[in-house]
C-alpha cells in the first residue's frame, strides 16, 4: 500500500455493463513506470488487444494521472488519456493541464480504465466512494462549456471538473478530442472519438481525499527552489505575457514558421498574427492552470467570441499555415475548435493539404465534391471545419484525417501531407530545428514534438551543450551532429514531466526539471528512492515499451522518417534558407543509442 | 481583512492550496479557508474567504462557538462547537463550511495569511484595519436556501459581471 503521494486505488468502469470494480494500485506494479503517462502506456501494453478496433468496445480509454500531480509542486497540473489511436491505429494519447488532474487525485484513483460501450449517452460521475452512471441524451450535441456547465449545476457543485467531448467526439471525427476545464484539451490522436464510440459524453469528478507528502518539508523545500527557479527564468516576463504565442515572431524570425502549408518558412504578415498584437489588442486576463506560478494561458474577448488560449499550435495552424493574415478570425476558431472538440493541428492540415493540392493541380475540379478553396479565405477555411465537426457532405472524408483522405488520390498528392505515422505534424518546420526533425520521427505516437521537446537547440547555450552531449553543436539548431544524443536526453525527461506529472513548457522547455531534482521530489513526496539512475534506466525502459507495443500495432521502425519535403526541398528564404533534413543519419544514430 | 481583486485571478488555486497545506499539512481544497471558483463560460475565476462583513450573519450560533477576535476575523470553539451548520447556511457568501467534523473560516494565518504570500498576482490583498464594513445584506436575500459553493458561485457571479462590463468595453 502506497500512502504518500499515490491515491493507490484503480478504477476500472465497463460501460456495457454499466459496473465497477475499484482495486488497489500495486507498489511493484507502478514503481518502474512512476505514473502519468509510461503507467497508462503498460496498462495499455498489457491488457488491450492489439487488433482490437479503435472505435470499437474493446478498445481501452484511460485516464491517468502521477504521484505528484495536483500537488504543491507549481504546475504539476497535468494528466494524460490514452487507448488506441483511430486517427493512426497505433498508441494515441494526449496530456492536458488545467483543473481535471488535481481534482482526479482527490478522488483517489491513479488511473480510471474505461471500456465497452454505452447503450445510451451517459456520463459518469466519479467521487473518492463510487461512480454514477447518468444517462444524459439531452446533452447530445452540446459543446463543451454548454456540457460542463450543465452537469455542474446538475451535481449542485461548481467544484466538479468535467472532461468532455463536443459535437465532433459525437460524430467520430478520427481527430476529435477531449476537454476539460471549459478550454483545456487533450488535442492529440482522436481520444475524443474513442469517448464518442463508447457513447460517454463526459467523465465528471470529484473527490474528498486529501494529498499528504511523505516528507512534507523536504518537498516544501525543494517545491520552493523549483519555484524560485521559474520566477528567476530570463522567459518569465514573456511567456507570462504571450505564453506559447511568443513562439509567431520567435519562429518566424528564424524563418521556420509554417506558412501556406510547410512551403514557406517566413511569413510577410506575421506582426498582423503574433503574440505580441494578440497581447496587446485582444488579451483581457492571464489564466493559469492548478497551482502554477507562471500563469502563461491567457483569456481573449473579441465581438462575440472569447476563450481561453490560444495557444501557438492553434493560432499559427489557422494563421499562417493556411494562408491567413486575420488574427480575429483565428480567435474565433480557437473558440470554436475548442468547443466543439476538434485537434487544431489536424483539422488544418486536412485543409491545408486540399489547399496546396488544388493548387498544385493534383485534384480536379470536381475532386471533393468541388470543394473550392484557397490560401486565407476564411470564410470557406470556417465552412470546411464546419463540415469536419458534423460529417457534413465531404467533410465526411476529410474527418478521417489528411493521411486516409488523400488515399484515394495520387501517390504525388500522398506525399504533401504532413504526417509521420498519421498524425499530422505540429507547427515547427523542422528544416530549421533538428532535433525537433528528429523527436516528429521518431515519437511513438507520430509526428509530434512533446515526446522529446527538444527546445534546448534554440538556447544557443554551446557550453552547456559541450558538457550534456559532447559537441557545441547540440545548441545550433541547424547542425544534425549532436542531435540523437539531445532526443535521448530529452525524451526521458518529457516522460518524467508526463510521469509526475508536470508541463513540459516549465518542465522541459525552462529547463527547470532534471533526474537530481526529480529523484528528491519523488523521496519526499512518495517515500520512495530514485536515484538519478534508476530514472535513466526506467525512462529508458518505457521508451523500449512504447516501441514494444507500436510493434504489436503493426508498425515498423521504418515509418521513422519525415514527409520528403523535409528531406529534399530547401526553404527559399530566411535564416533557414537552404537547408534540409538528413533525417536518415539522425534517425539511424538515434536507433544505435537504443541498441534497436 | 483579506481583499480580493477578481480582475487580477488567473485562477490557479494557489491560494486555496497554500490555505490547506499550511493548516492541515494536506491538499484538498474542502481543508482550506479561502476557496476558488471557475467560470468556464466567462472567463471568470476568483477565491472567496470571510469578507467580515458589517452583519456578522454567522454569529447566529445557538451554543455561541464563534466570537470576533483580533484583526475581526471569526474565531470557532472546537470544544464548544457542536457542527450543526447553522453558521455556514447564514453566510451569504460561503466563506464558513464544515468538512470531516470541523468549521472552515478565514482566520487571517494569525496576522500573516499564507494566501496573501502565494499569490504571484497580486489579486490577494491583507489590510490589518478594516477600513470599511461590506453589507451583504441583498446578497444574503438572494443566496438564502444554496448550499456554500452555490453561494460562492452565486457571489463571484456577481463580481464577475461588472468586470465582464469592463472587457467588452475596452474591444467596443
Amino acid at each position: 500500500m502506497l500512502e504518500y503521494g499515490y491515491g493507490s486505488r484503480i478504477l476500472r468502469l465497463d460501460l456495457t455493463s454499466r459496473r465497477y470494480r475499484i482495486e488497489s494500485l500495486d507498489p511493484a506494479w507502478i514503481k518502474d513506470v512512476i505514473g502519468g503517462r509510461p503507467a497508462n502506456t503498460k496498462r495499455l501494453t498489457e491488457e488491450i488487444n492489439p487488433h482490437c478496433d479503435p472505435l470499437g468496445p474493446d478498445n481501452m480509454l484511460i485516464f491517468g494521472v502521477g504521484p505528484l500531480t495536483g500537488s504543491l509542486l507549481p504546475a504539476s497540473a497535468y494528466y494524460t488519456v490514452t487507448a488506441k489511436s483511430p486517427l493512426t491505429g497505433i498508441l494515441g494519447d494526449s496530456a492536458a493541464g488545467g483543473q481535471f488532474a488535481a481534482e482526479m487525485k482527490l478522488t483517489g484513483f491513479d488511473q480510471i480504465i474505461i471500456t465497452g460501450k454505452a447503450d445510451k449517452l451517459l456520463y459518469l460521475m466519479v467521487t473518492d466512494t463510487g461512480v454514477d452512471f447518468v444517462e444524459c441524451s439531452q446533452l447530445a450535441g452540446k459543446n463543451i462549456v454548454q456540457t460542463t456547465t450543465a452537469i455542474r449545476a446538475e451535481q449542485n457543485d461548481y467544484a466538479v471538473q468535467v472532461a468532455a467531448i463536443g459535437p465532433a467526439g459525437e460524430n467520430l471525427v478520427h481527430f476529435a478530442c477531449v476537454v476539460s476545464s471549459g478550454n483545456r484539451v487533450n488535442g492529440r490522436t482522436g481520444m475524443g472519438a474513442v469517448m464518442g464510440s463508447k457513447n460517454l459524453k463526459a467523465l465528471a469528478l470529484r473527490g474528498r481525499k486529501s494529498l499528504l507528502a511523505a516528507d512534507t518539508l523536504a518537498f516544501l523545500d525543494e517545491v520552493k527552489k523549483i519555484e524560485q527557479k521559474i520566477l528567476q527564468h530570463n522567459e518569465y516576463q514573456k511567456r507570462y505575457r504571450m505564453g506559447t504565442t511568443m513562439l509567431m515572431k520567435d519562429l518566424n524570425g528564424i524563418g521556420i514558421l509554417p506558412t501556406k502549408h510547410f512551403q514557406q518558412g517566413v511569413c510577410e504578415y506575421v506582426d498582423e498574427i503574433s503574440g505580441q498584437k494578440l497581447a496587446a489588442t485582444y488579451k483581457v486576463k492571464n489564466k493559469a492552470c492548478f497551482n502554477c506560478n507562471l500563469h502563461c494561458s491567457r483569456y481573449y474577448v473579441v465581438d462575440s467570441h472569447e476563450a481561453e488560449g490560444p495557444e501557438f499550435e492553434t493560432l499559427c495552424s489557422f494563421t499562417s499555415r493556411l494562408g491567413n493574415n486575420d488574427l480575429v478570425f483565428a480567435l474565433e476558431m480557437n473558440e470554436y475548435l475548442n468547443q466543439m472538440g476538434l485537434d487544431s493541428i489536424s483539422t488544418a492540415e486536412v485543409i491545408g493539404w486540399i489547399i496546396e493540392c488544388r493548387e498544385k493541380g493534383l485534384l480536379s475540379p470536381d475532386d471533393l465534391d468541388g470543394l473550392k478553396i484557397d490560401w486565407g479565405q476564411t470564410d470557406k477555411i470556417r465552412q470546411a471545419v464546419e463540415m469536419i465537426a458534423f460529417r457534413r457532405g465531404i467533410g465526411d472524408r476529410m474527418a478521417d484525417g489528411a493521411t486516409k483522405l488523400s488515399q484515394g488520390f495520387s501517390k504525388e498528392a500522398q506525399k504533401l501531407v504532413m504526417q509521420v505515422k498519421g498524425l499530422d505534424i505540429i507547427c515547427g518546420d523542422p528544416r530549421g530545428i533538428k532535433a525537433y526533425g528528429l523527436t516528429y520521427a521518431i515519437a511513438s505516437r507520430g509526428a509530434d514534438h512533446l515526446r522529446a521537446e527538444p527546445y534546448f537547440e534554440l538556447t544557443e547555450r554551446f557550453d552547456e551543450a559541450k558538457k550534456r552531449f559532447g559537441t557545441e553543436k547540440a545548441a545550433d539548431r541547424l547542425a544534425e551532429e549532436g542531435k540523437a544524443a539531445l532526443v535521448t536526453y530529452s525524451e526521458k525527461i518529457a516522460l518524467l514531466c508526463d510521469a509526475l506529472t508536470m508541463c513540459k513548457n516549465i518542465g522541459l522547455c525552462m529547463d527547470i526539471l532534471n533526474l537530481e531534482s526529480t529523484a528528491v521530489l519523488l523521496k519526499a513526496g512518495t517515500g520512495i528512492d530514485y536515484s538519478p539512475q534508476y530514472l535513466q534506466e526506467i525512462m529508458h525502459r518505457a521508451v523500449i515499451r512504447d516501441f514494444e507495443l507500436n510493434k504489436k500495432f503493426g508498425l515498423q521502425h521504418d515509418q521513422d522518417t519525415l514527409p520528403q519535403r523535409f528531406q529534399k526541398e530547401p526553404l527559399t528564404e530566411g535564416p533557414t534558407k537552404g537547408s534540409t533534413v538528413n533525417i536518415k543519419k539522425m534517425v539511424d544514430e538515434y536507433h544505435q543509442l537504443h541498441q534497436w | 481583512m483579506i481583499q480580493i481583486d477578481i480582475s487580477k485571478c488567473t485562477g490557479c488555486r494557489r491560494c486555496e492550496t497554500a490555505c490547506a497545506f499550511f493548516h492541515t499539512g494536506r491538499i484538498n481544497d474542502h481543508l482550506a479557508r479561502i476557496k476558488v471558483t471557475h467560470f468556464y463560460e466567462t472567463g471568470i475565476d476568483g477565491p472567496v474567504a470571510c469578507v467580515q462583513c458589517r452583519q456578522r450573519f454567522c454569529l447566529n450560533c445557538p451554543v455561541k462557538a464563534l466570537t470576533i477576535g483580533p484583526f475581526g476575523a471569526v474565531i470557532v470553539s472546537p470544544t464548544i462547537c457542536q457542527l450543526c451548520g447553522a453558521c455556514e447556511k447564514a453566510c451569504p457568501i460561503g466563506a464558513i463550511e464544515l468538512f470531516d467534523g470541523f468549521v472552515y473560516v478565514c482566520d487571517l494565518c494569525g496576522g500573516n495569511p499564507k494566501c496573501v504570500q502565494a499569490c504571484t498576482e497580486g489579486a490577494i490583498t491583507y489590510q490589518p484595519e478594516t477600513i470599511e464594513q461590506a453589507s451583504l445584506e441583498d446578497i444574503k436575500k438572494q443566496t438564502g436556501k444554496m448550499n456554500p459553493g452555490q453561494k460562492r458561485h452565486f457571489y463571484l457571479n456577481q463580481l464577475g459581471a461588472e468586470l465582464r462590463r469592463k472587457w467588452s468595453k475596452k474591444h467596443a
